[in-house]
């Protein structure tokens, strides 16, 4: 793996500045190493959508590791087993990293990226892993590994997610939640 | 009679009200608040703060919150744990910065990325804790405002690009400004983060190991030695 000399380029230096954002350079990160989504095989094949109730929202920690470094990442999750899914990632304090709906028929809207998450990387890694674990139709090669209900881990060759589900709220969620226009008016 | 004493507590509550919301006026001078400020809180050796951080997004009908405490020990040193709705210890100094996460009761320390991001916010809390705002100087253009109840310290990022993340940042405290009550977070699209503040215990002699970043002492002793226990 090569990693271009966009870690020492001015934009990058610009985005050091940024002082809440300490996830920046998982932008140089995701951008030098590996970006293919290839999966690791599938260990274990528990329907993981099976552990949430229908309707709810679901808070999960995440430590995300990225070539030996971890960051941490809070994620909420609204499901509608018949309107789709949810995620809003914040970081510690509270900032919105990205926001992301996923349809019931799998389309994908990215609805907020935050520097370091492009789009593209939302739309091809968080929407990836957000399906992997709460569609009732799941990637059938999800690499996603229960180690309890509340626990999981997501390992592609780029990285690696560790999740803990703190907090389940069954019940409807706001039917705008679930609509790329309405909902998408951030 | 009855009737005038629903007058008068009529009466006591506009008058509250209005307090509250009283509309805040700017105030002209805001650098020699800023040094007053500074003054009034050099006297502050150490802090402890419980705090409930409320994330409100404009999507959710109610906010998303979390809990846990903020110490500051020293001139330097802090701890930032979050104990729900999930268990986290950020703890710095000057020279480093260290994150526990807890798997399964059992605390991780985290190989961090780029612990320099992460120090700068921690340092930046610890001066905003302490009223040293002109040290923030570089950063944010610093305005005041007050009204009878309440002073409130609005910082704007100076760079464009934390703008397009951060609006605003205001610092809500008393009018004598004697402590923060809240740290309230605008971001452009009105989603903001409000961290209130409360239980605060000032000078206090916290444990030994409360900042040490190889293994910190529980929350619990840190919060039995301080008078703050459940």
């Amino acid at each position: 793996m090569t990693r271009p000399n966009r870690w020492r380029s001015p934009l990058f230096a610009r985005l050091l500045e940024m002082r809440r954002n300490f996830f920046i350079l998982l932008l140089a990160l995701l951008a030098a190493g590996c970006v293919t989504s290839q999966p690791l095989p599938k260990i274990n094949a528990i329907r993981t959508a099976q552990l949430f109730p229908p309707e709810a929202l679901v808070t999960q920690r995440g430590v995300l590791t990225v070539h030996g470094r971890q960051f941490t990442l809070n994620g909420y999750v609204a499901r509608s087993v018949t309107r789709g899914l949810r995620l809003i990632i914040t970081e510690n304090l509270g900032g919105v990293l990205a926001d992301v709906l996923v349809k019931p028929d799998g389309k994908v809207f990215v609805l907020k990226s935050n520097p370091p998450f492009r789009p593209a990387w939302v739309e091809h890694y968080f929407a990836a892993d957000l399906k992997c674990i709460f569609a009732v139709a799941p990637e059938t090669n999800g690499p996603v590994q229960v180690l309890s209900p509340a626990h999981f881990v997501i390992e592609r060759r780029s990285y690696k997610l560790e999740l803990r589900t703190v907090e389940v709220k069954p019940g409807l969620q706001p039917a705008e939640m679930f609509d790329e226009i309405k909902g998408g008016q951030r | 009679m009855k009737k005038l004493a629903a007058m008068v507590w009529l009466m006591f509550a506009v008058a509250a009200l209005a307090a509250d919301n009283d509309a805040l006026q700017p105030v002209t001078n805001a650098k020699s608040i800023l040094q007053d400020l500074q003054q009034k809180m050099s006297a502050l050796k150490s802090v402890y703060l419980n705090f409930t951080q409320e994330r409100q997004l404009k999507l959710f009908a109610e906010p998303l919150k979390s809990e846990g405490v903020m110490l500051i020990g020293g001139p330097d040193q802090i701890r930032w744990e979050t104990t729900a709705p999930f268990q986290s210890i950020l703890l710095a100094n000057h020279k480093s910065v260290a994150q526990f996460e807890q798997n399964d009761g059992q605390w991780e320390k985290l190989k961090l990325g780029f612990p320099q991001m992460l120090k700068r916010v921690m340092d930046q809390m610890v001066l905003m804790t302490q009223g040293r705002l002109d040290a923030l100087t570089a950063d944010f253009t610093i305005t005041v405002a007050t009204n009878r109840s309440l002073a409130v310290l609005t910082l704007v990022p100076k760079d464009e690009n934390v703008r397009a993340m951060l609006a605003a940042l205001e610092i809500r405290m008393p009018p004598d400004f004697s402590a923060t009550r809240e740290v309230v977070m605008h971001e452009p699209d009105g989603d903001l983060t409000r961290i209130i503040f409360t239980h605060e215990r000032r000078n206090v002699v916290f444990p030994a190991d409360t900042f040490d970043q190889a293994k910190p002492l529980e929350i619990a002793a840190v919060r039995t030695a301080v008078g703050d226990a459940p």
